[in-house]
């Protein structure tokens, strides 16, 4: 194997790559407005209002979706010629092993499920313990959680998988007071109060998981590489259970192989972070990634939401590289289960890639960076931008046909290039050529998989690859005037100035899916809209309906779609058929199956009585000798004021006497943070006469010593 | 009261009952009720040995009873509750050598200890065991620690401002006026949807 060097890189040749990268985007995007401005043209020679507006917004729609359309191409040339030899993998043989450095492993949480957050890290750490690089890691937990339950069950599970792996001065809990600037400001924090006793850190999601080879091998790079701040691996989709789900990981599995090597091809190292499952240089990210906020206040100004794009352009700017291991093995994530969840996830990354505008004309920032956050903002305003687009085309064709022209760019035309008569039917072609930018990457990628024999069993064979693929496109199909009406209304509300709380992330599937109200409620509009849109079109321009069927189907199904694509059964059912199979189903990694086998145990737990369990954490902080001394040996000692103790007082007085059913989430907060409070709530509760408690506190002590056998799994009593 | 009993070697055995404890003050129900709790408190420290739960209800109910004969007025619940803690914190203070610290601190330091080395499962006779605690359970209580994060390196991560450039900066400030008077962020969201609305009404001339 031929060794990349990266600090010899060819600068002469990755300009060439990048010339013809953009020159492709700019040709193709040149070709399709040539036809269009032509169709326009042909009809009333010459070009009306409507229709420069038309063109103008054409050419982004296309030059964005070329971008992803000649990404594609270049990674089917470059897997196609076996591989590209500058790739940050390539600068290390796979066999070879430098010397390591202390690394941290950091999980931001919120209000996760504390199962899978913990469950995650005990096989993480596990598999970390089976290299020989396990001196090298600490793992780090760092909590905002802001639900006193959740709090409580994270230091309890902690505590619990520290015993049971050995994990104390290896695993560690923090639990911030106060959660500023959120996930970026958590991960700050972490860097203020240890960042120096690391040389790098692995920012995982509460949802990732990494193999300890893969960790090991990320440190392994950036000590081969000194001048490489970061890397980014390329995580895969797991634990998919819902159809949709498993749609998007099949999707993921098969298609991003080529997109991720084309991604590589031009950008090399001026690679983008997206966040997590990456390896980070922690001085210089120290050093140059701490954020300021932006002009103006929340949603648009304020603190950076999406801080990754951002803390990859700063780094770049200080001359540190960043890089795509896209062919590292052992990263993986788990995608939302439902279309309403990834719209909640999108409405989030939205609102943080608008930011992105303030700072495409950065100083300092580098053209690949400007062109990463570009790219960004383009993944959402394009949604806007395409249905104006559409609506706007709508309103030309009423216009045609009030003055009598039905024809919609139909049949027997004929275009003049180059001075060449050219009969052709343009709007088809036109059509057709979007559609196989659309559409060619996905056949070119089962083609290339057909051609892997042994790859293609763990898809389930030939015949269900090329199912799960069709049944695939349909579904993107369908799906993507939706997601392109919640883009829109998602960045309209940013726009305006409507925030977007900071909520949890639903990851794992419900069994019983979107319920029908949800879904009524989430999607009416949309269908109202398109049912609107078909039957006025079908009325008014029957011909252009033909035109427009495909983006008005999925927003008159979006109901039972959203629901069909949520439900656990269907997905199990496609599996039990083949359908929508990855690798990672067919033949699971030993870590993810062991998770799988984890968590199964976790869950077959029955969960506390219906009238203690929306303060199970709580009940327990106070009520269990353990739980009390240890979340308060956790706690920061502190010296309130005279009056803060009154307050406390005759809080702890009112949570003993009337039960926690009447405190606010701030209160059982309140003295959930305060070390005197929660010992004096436990001696308390347990001197008292039964007659002089909450009827809740009597049935909580009856019930508690119930339940209190020993712990059979990390995370259940 | 006496039992007569077999021996192994057929030899008749007489087992007495322990000494008799009855309190002498309070009701029978107001000492079932401080029984149930002491009880209640040990199992929460999961002790699930009975016998020797047995053994510790029964010393801290003496000692609550001899006080409760002090001042009949307190409840024999509360007396038992604070025996029982008595009784911890001084065993703690023993085992973990803090002798001299505020009951509630040693009582967290204890309780976590013997939440790290398992004390009650590995251990099941020697929690407040006054007089046979197992060397290797005093040294597994003094060498467990709980141990949230390693120690502080702390260093300065400031943020830095990002030259957003001529354009950006302008429209920033402009931005921030706007959001100053929202009295003129109206009137520009109605001059938007004013000109939008032209725009709608040209392009469909």
């Amino acid at each position: 194997m031929r060794i990349f060097i990266t600090e010899n890189m060819d600068t002469a040749r990755l300009n060439r790559r990048r010339f013809l990268f953009f020159s492709a985007v700019f040709g193709l995007t040149s070709l399709a407005t040539w036809f269009v401005a032509d169709l326009y043209w042909r009809d009333t020679e010459g070009l009306t209002g409507l229709e420069i507006a038309l063109l103008v917004l054409f050419v982004p729609l296309f030059a964005h979706i070329s971008v992803g359309f000649c990404t594609a191409f270049v990674g089917f040339y470059v897997i196609n010629r076996g591989g590209d030899s500058s790739r940050i993998s390539a600068s290390l043989p796979s066999d070879a092993r430098p010397g390591l450095a202390s690394t941290a492993v950091v999980m931001p949480i919120f209000n996760e499920d504390v199962s899978r957050v913990f469950e995650g890290i005990r096989v993480v750490f596990r598999s970390v313990q089976q290299t020989e690089g396990a001196d090298y890691f600490d793992f780090f937990l760092l909590s905002d959680s802001n639900e006193p339950n959740q709090w409580i069950r994270e230091e309890v599970a902690w505590a619990e998988l520290c015993k049971q792996v050995g994990g104390f001065g290896k695993i560690f809990y923090r639990k911030r007071r106060q959660a500023i600037n959120k996930k970026a400001g958590n991960v700050a924090d972490f860097l203020r109060r240890w960042g120096k006793n690391y040389r790098y850190m692995v920012v995982l999601d509460a949802d990732s998981i990494m193999t300890g080879e893969a960790l090991v091998r990320l440190v392994s790079l950036m000590e081969a590489n000194p001048s490489a701040g970061i890397i980014q691996t390329a995580p895969r989709i797991v634990r998919g259970e819902s159809l949709y789900s498993r749609l998007q990981a099949f999707a993921n599995r098969l298609y991003s192989p080529l997109f991720l090597a084309g991604l590589n091809y031009w950008q090399q190292h001026e690679g983008n972070y997206w966040g997590h499952n990456a390896i980070l240089r922690v001085q210089p990210f120290m050093d140059h990634c701490a954020l300021p906020d932006l002009p103006g206040n929340e949603p648009f100004g304020g603190r950076i939401l999406s801080h990754d794009f951002v803390e990859a352009a700063l780094m770049r700017k200080a001359g540190w590289a960043v890089w795509l291991a896209h062919d590292l093995e052992g990263s993986y994530e788990e995608g939302p289960p439902s279309l309403i969840e990834s719209a909640k996830r999108d409405r989030r990354w939205c609102q943080g890639n608008l930011q992105h505008a303030w700072l495409l004309t950065a100083r300092g920032f580098r053209p690949a960076n400007r062109f990463h956050l570009l790219m960004g903002i383009m993944a959402y305003v394009s949604s806007p931008l395409w249905l104006l687009f559409l609506l706007l085309s709508t309103v030309e064709m009423v216009d045609k046909s009030a003055v009598g022209n039905r024809d919609v760019y139909g049949a027997a035309d004929t275009t003049s290039l180059f001075g060449y008569t050219v009969a052709v039917p343009e709007a088809l072609t036109l059509f057709s050529l979007t559609m196989l930018l659309l559409f060619l990457p996905k056949f070119v990628s089962v083609v290339v998989m057909l051609g892997r024999p042994a790859e293609v069993a763990l898809y389930g064979g030939r015949g269900r690859l090329a199912a799960s693929a069709i049944f695939e496109t349909a579904g993107s199909m369908l799906l993507a005037p939706v997601n392109m009406f919640f883009n829109t209304k998602f960045v309209l509300f940013t726009l305006l100035g409507q925030g977007v709380a900071w909520v949890a992330q639903k990851r794992a599937a419900d069994t019983d899916g979107t319920d029908w109200r949800e879904a009524i409620i989430t999607h009416g509009f949309q269908t109202v809209f398109g049912l609107f849109w078909g039957v006025s079109s079908l009325i008014l321009i029957p011909a252009y309906f033909a035109w427009l069927s495909l983006a008005l189907a999925g927003l008159v199904c979006s109901i039972p779609l959203s629901i069909f694509l949520s439900k656990v059964g269907f997905g199990r059912r496609a599996r039990e058929l083949g359908i929508f199979l990855t690798p990672e189903e067919t033949s699971p990694p030993a870590d993810l199956e062991l998770l799988e086998r984890n968590l199964a145990e976790c869950y077959r737990h029955l969960p506390p009585l219906e009238p203690l369990r929306s303060d199970y954490g709580l009940m327990q902080a106070v009520l269990d000798p353990y739980i009390n001394a240890m979340h308060v040996a956790l706690l920061r000692q502190r010296r309130p004021s005279a009056v803060a103790r009154e307050w406390f007082a005759k809080l702890q007085a009112r949570l003993l006497r009337e039960g926690p059913g009447r405190f606010t989430a701030k209160e059982k907060m309140a003295l959930l943070l305060d070390p005197q409070s929660m010992m004096r709530l436990h001696r308390e509760l347990w001197r008292l006469p039964s007659e002089s408690l909450a009827d809740w506190w009597r049935l909580a002590i009856r019930q508690y010593n119930v339940l209190a056998a020993a712990p059979t799994t990390a995370l259940y009593r | 009261m006496a039992a007569v009993s077999q021996a192994p070697g057929g030899a008749q055995q007489q087992i007495a009952l322990p000494e008799a404890f009855r309190p002498r003050t309070g009701t029978m129900e107001s000492w079932n009720a401080a029984y149930v709790r002491v009880e209640d408190y040990l199992r929460a420290h999961r002790i699930h040995n009975r016998l020797h739960q047995s053994r510790l209800i029964q010393m801290v109910l003496e000692r609550a009873a001899r006080r409760h004969e002090e001042n009949p007025a307190l409840d024999p619940t509360t007396i038992a509750a604070e025996e029982t803690e008595a009784l911890m914190e001084a065993w703690f203070a023993e085992v973990l050598e803090e002798k001299g610290q505020p009951g509630d601190r040693v009582a967290v330091d204890g309780r976590v200890a013997l939440l790290l080395c398992d004390g009650p499962e590995r251990w099941p006779y020697a929690f407040l065991d006054e007089e046979h605690v197992p060397a290797d359970f005093v040294q597994a209580m003094r060498t467990t620690h709980l141990n949230a994060g390693p120690d502080l390196a702390v260093s300065s991560m400031v943020p830095r401002p990002i030259d957003l450039g001529r354009i950006t900066e302008a429209a920033g400030e402009t931005l921030e006026r706007f959001e100053r008077w929202p009295i003129l962020r109206a009137l520009l969201l109605w001059m938007l949807f004013t000109a939008a609305l032209a725009g709608i009404f040209y392009l469909t001339r």
